[in-house]
């Protein structure tokens, strides 16, 4: 045990500098420079990443004729701007309205997520009640269950409840998922020593508020990433939208599949719409990545 | 109803010039008051070619009626969409689009859909439109467009391969039967242009199909196709051609997409919405023409319906807003912005429709082109009977015949096994 | 310590009555029994809502023959079932989903441990390679779908023009059951990867490190930590992307969905038919068989719970091994 976790920073849930543990320093694997594998193997990750998408680059920033183009040269062509702005000022897109409901649930969605599933990823890795053992199984369990029928009986549920067209129907069914707090109890049940909890409760603090300032600090690096994970998923989650939200009040994949009602499809156009609904995740990784690494650095807090 | 409302909606509707919406015009109204602002939801897939300016100006004299278009991605999507809000018994759209492939599903529950029969709209639409359209007694949808079929071919690869590559020419060429367009495929291989004659064996079968009454199944229902000899001569003729002159780019692929823009093939069945296909995947060729001609005649593809479900609101409103989308003149203007061929009779005598022509198909008359396709499948006195299972049916068939063409298996397997995937449909 | 600085709620209990502080404790009391369950409880009201029904329903009708828009059915007992066994795509699509789960998320999960190792390490640029490894996952599916099934179209595919520079002749990525199934894979991998890996370097940075400074004083190599201290202590991140990439894997949909568009999903010879798309075939595209694919979602539902088992045992197997060699 070591003494710096609970300093007041750590307690009140502010990123606690005392709490790293020597990031970077002793014989540590994560001290280790990466040799010469190590890198070719990210640059060779990234390359599989990016190239995909630089094609799709390449077709967006072409006309109709790039898809099918054999000859598709390697450089951009110049209509990456022009066909955006054909995307945004499309009428029967809705571009704005779908980009600020889009923001409306993934925002909501990842943060019910990340508080509900550390709550009961904390209560599942930590806590002791009977029955925690199957109760956590038929957790799982549940996401073991297809969902290519589930659309019908779930619409019924929506229209009974009477949410079909508002966004509350994309919304609820993500607010906590088996999946949130699956990751959370495994995190946890590592990452946060029991004696730590014992430690508040010996000191009189109830069930929450060891949570809030035991739990929660030392979820923080995996909340964190099951935050940037859920609302991406949200953010690119299409068929149930699709089926349950009105043409006037979509969110971004169901107004960009408007690109693709046609017979033919300017795919140019298509991929460009992607790519614009891309950039706003872009931002939140430049915003976000900071705080992950910080988060993921800040992790260790297990003495 | 209200007579207030009725001769007002009469009078608004003659302005706009229809004769035929009239009458039409005079069912509608219903329990709502003329002043109420109404929303109407229509959902469509694909392109119906409704263009946000057409739905304006249904709103422009109608200003207490506004149409919310939703458009679906692709035919599956729509399905899976209206059988959904089907079963949920709520959430579809004021006016739905049905694809004439799954209308047969949707012919199985006339009581969830509303009448749409007037003594207006009786004869104005050829005659296997509106059995298709029909469950029973009640004419539950209004055909939007149909699929008359004819050719389209590659001027510059005809003139390749030393056939007259002008469309009056190329049309008496291709006027026959299908083994006169395998004969004429065969002089064309035998140019040794590098291109094959036709795209695949399933497009081509699918012209087929669409001449038969009843080619999958009898009129009750039965299945029939594993034993109906028509069949297996179709599967088995298409796929004699297909050895020496099929690309065996099976349709809807990307190859077969690049194929088009590739010039892998001189000629292609050719219903009216095939022309935005064509034109989407191979925006720069510059030598697509159309022939006047199909095979046996003429033959019938694709073409959808407007339903209105009875779990909507408004009713009697989307009625009245179907008919006027239906009508020859929104029809026409459809035709000119997707290609979807009016399949209301009086649109053919229609200037506006006759003088259209498309200059991406080299200025092809299409207008009185399309027209002549029609009367020609009409002539044949064929309709061909669709019923449930006619899509997996298809689906199945389609399979054994790409089997062949990717080399996978021998014709007589693959038809085995075309036949054991249709028994397990039952 | 400085636990001194907890706020500590009865902190003013000497000063009330006994009464009050029976009262009390009887409240910490409950709060120490009903907390764990209070705290899980969202997610089984959510279920409750939202989860229950879809799998009542499901489990219900593929007992009937059933019509899912007018509500009716008849009871057939396991005749859907019975059905279901005796179909040739049904043994085909389970040999195409097992084939597909294996070929991706081997490699897949694999490549992400080496990844989230080189990832650990005191790299430059940390940010920069996290979020370049996730990419991938920001892209829309559909999106994917459409650039992977380009690449990997046979005759103007990027990729069968990139092997014919090495004298390789073109694939049949859409006749050829194996590479089909490996195109799918490749888009699996492409998605979940860089994701894969960002889960599992979160569990490795919780590690304490003493271990591994404990491990190289004691002359422990970098592969020897890697296996005998990173492995095991990664125990339940490990389980935990087994257990969801198997998940996943086994429900494969939108991949061989989106592959080619021509036809009924799943390829000419079911190349590439897994068991998600052939229920949704038997569901949606052939007529009354609402039961039978209910009867299939059923089916997968076990495979999926008897995999995961397997796996679970399998992992904490290899684990528990790992543990006891270390200690």
């Amino acid at each position: 045990m070591t003494a710096p976790i609970l300093s007041p920073a750590a307690i009140s849930g502010r990123p606690a500098k005392a709490a790293r543990r020597r990031p970077g320093r002793g014989g540590a694997a994560a001290g280790m420079r990466p040799g010469f594998l190590g890198y070719g193997l990210l640059v060779a990750a990234l390359l599989g990443a990016i190239l995909p998408l630089y094609w799709a680059f390449l077709i967006a920033s072409g006309d109709s004729s790039s898809l099918n183009d054999v000859n598709l040269p390697w450089w951009p062509g110049g209509n990456f701007l022009e066909n955006a702005i054909k995307v945004v000022s499309n009428d029967r897109v809705s571009f704005f309205k779908a980009v600020l409901n889009s923001l409306i649930v993934s925002t909501v969605v990842s943060a019910s997520v990340v508080f509900f599933s550390t709550l009961a990823g904390y209560s599942f890795a930590k806590l002791r009640f009977r029955g925690k053992q199957s109760l956590f199984i038929f957790v799982i369990a549940t996401t073991a269950v297809p969902t290519q029928l589930g659309v019908v009986p779930l619409f019924i549920v929506m229209s009974q409840l009477g949410w079909t067209g508002t966004l509350g129907a994309v919304i609820v069914p993500g607010l906590v998922t088996a999946f949130g707090v699956f990751w959370m109890t495994q995190y946890l049940s590592t990452a946060l020593p029991d004696e730590l909890i014992e430690a508040a409760r010996v000191d009189g603090a109830n069930m929450f508020k060891t949570f809030w300032y035991i739990g929660f600090p030392a979820a923080r690096p995996a909340a964190a990433m099951l935050g940037l994970f859920t609302f991406i998923a949200t953010w690119t989650n299409f068929f149930w939208p699709f089926i349950v939200l009105d043409p006037s009040n979509p969110t971004l994949p169901v107004a960009l599949s408007q690109l693709q009602a046609n017979y033919f499809v300017d795919y140019s156009l298509v991929l460009a719409g992607v790519l614009l609904a891309t950039l706003p995740l872009l931002l939140l990784f430049i915003v976000a990545g900071r705080q992950l690494v910080a988060g993921i650095m800040q992790g260790a807090v297990k003495g | 109803m209200n007579l207030s409302r009725r001769t007002r909606v009469g009078a608004v509707l003659a302005t706009a010039a229809t004769i035929a919406l009239i009458a039409t015009g005079c069912s509608a109204g219903g329990s709502s008051s003329g002043d109420q602002k109404v929303t109407l939801t229509l959902a469509t897939f694909n392109n119906f070619g409704y263009t946000d300016a057409l739905l304006a100006s249904y709103h422009k004299a109608h200003p207490n009626i506004t149409i919310v278009q939703k458009v679906a991605k692709t035919s599956d999507d729509a399905q899976t969409n209206l059988f959904t809000k089907l079963a949920a018994g709520n959430g579809l759209s004021d006016i739905e689009a049905v694809d004439g492939d799954w209308m047969p599903k949707v012919r199985q529950y006339p009581q969830l859909f509303t009448d749409l029969a007037s003594a207006d709209n009786k004869g104005r639409y050829a005659a296997y439109k509106t059995a298709g359209g029909t469950a029973g007694t009640k004419l539950i949808g209004l055909g939007t467009d149909v699929g008359p079929e004819a050719i389209c071919y590659r001027a510059d690869l005809f003139k390749a391969a030393g056939l007259p590559s002008d469309p009056a020419a190329v049309s008496k060429l291709l006027t026959g039967d299908w083994s006169n367009y395998y004969k004429v495929g065969a002089q064309f291989e035998a140019a040794k242009t590098g291109a094959a004659w036709f795209d695949s064996a399933g497009a081509t079968f699918q012209g087929l199909a669409n001449q038969y009454k009843n080619f999958f199944e009898k009129d009750d229902g039965t299945t029939v196709a594993t034993t109906n000899p028509d069949v297996k001569s179709a599967f088995d003729s298409v796929l004699a051609a297909s050895a020496t002159q099929s690309a065996h780019l099976q349709e809807w692929t990307d190859d077969w997409a690049g194929g088009m823009a590739g010039g892998k093939f001189a000629t292609m069945l050719c219903p009216p919405w095939m022309m935005g296909v064509i034109q989407g995947d191979s925006p720069k060729v510059t030598d697509w023409n159309i022939a006047n001609a199909f095979p046996n005649g003429g033959g019938n593809w694709g073409g959808s319906y407007l339903l209105v479900p009875t779990q909507g609101k408004h009713a009697a409103e989307a009625k009245a807003f179907v008919d006027w989308l239906t009508a020859p003149d929104q029809q026409i203007s459809a035709f000119k912005t997707a290609g979807n061929f009016p399949s209301q009779l009086a649109a053919y005598k229609s200037s506006a429709l006759t003088g259209a022509t498309n200059a991406f198909f080299s200025n092809a008359p299409i207008g009185t082109l399309f027209t002549d396709r029609a009367k020609a499948f009409a002539d044949t006195g064929v309709i061909p009977f669709k019923g449930i299972k006619y899509g997996a049916i298809m689906g199945a068939v389609q399979n054994g015949l790409t089997r062949v063409e990717q080399g996978q298996q021998s014709a007589a397997d693959s038809w085995t096994q075309v036949v054991s995937d249709i028994k397990a449909l039952s | 310590m400085t636990t001194s600085s907890l706020p500590t709620a009865p902190a003013a209990a000497s000063e009330r009555s006994p009464r009050r502080i029976a009262f009390s404790s009887r409240l910490s009391r409950w709060d120490l029994k009903l907390s764990p369950y209070l705290y899980i409880s969202p997610f089984f009201i959510l279920f409750a809502l939202v989860g229950l029904f879809p799998l009542v329903y499901t489990g219900y009708i593929a007992l009937l023959k059933f019509d899912p828009i007018l509500h009716t059915g008849t009871f057939v007992g396991f005749d859907n079932f019975v059905w279901v066994f005796q179909q040739r795509q049904f043994w085909i699509a389970l040999r195409n989903t097992l084939t597909i789960f294996l070929l991706s998320a081997v490699p897949q999960i694999v490549v992400a441990l080496a990844i989230a190792a080189v990832l650990d390490s005191n790299l430059k640029a940390k940010t920069f390679w996290r979020m370049g490894v996730l990419l991938p996952y920001i892209v829309m599916p559909v999106a994917v779908a459409l650039i992977f099934s380009k690449l990997f179209s046979d005759d103007y595919g990027l990729v069968n023009h990139l092997l014919s520079f090495i004298g390789i002749a073109p694939i049949h990525w859409h006749t050829d059951t194996i590479p089909a199934q490996i195109a799918i894979a490749t888009m699996v991998n492409f998605r979940w990867t860089g994701y894969n890996a960002l889960i599992l370097l979160a569990g490795m940075q919780a590690i304490p490190r003493d271990l591994y400074e404990q491990a190289s004083i004691d002359g422990a190599g970098r592969f020897r930590r890697f296996f005998s201290i990173t492995i095991p202590q990664l125990r339940p991140t490990l389980i935990f992307v087994i257990i969801t990439a198997t998940i996943g894997g086994l429900q494969i949909f939108d991949e061989p969905q989106l592959y080619d568009t021509g036809g009924l999903a799943g390829g000419s010879n079911q190349q590439w038919l897994t068991l998600t798309v052939y229920l949704h075939n038997v569901g949606w595209f052939q007529d009354g068989s609402f039961g039978r694919a209910a009867a299939v979602a059923w089916l997968l539902f076990l495979l999926i719970v008897l995999i995961g088992l397997i796996n679970l045992a399998v992992t904490r197997r290899i684990s528990n091994n790992e543990n006891r060699r270390t200690s």
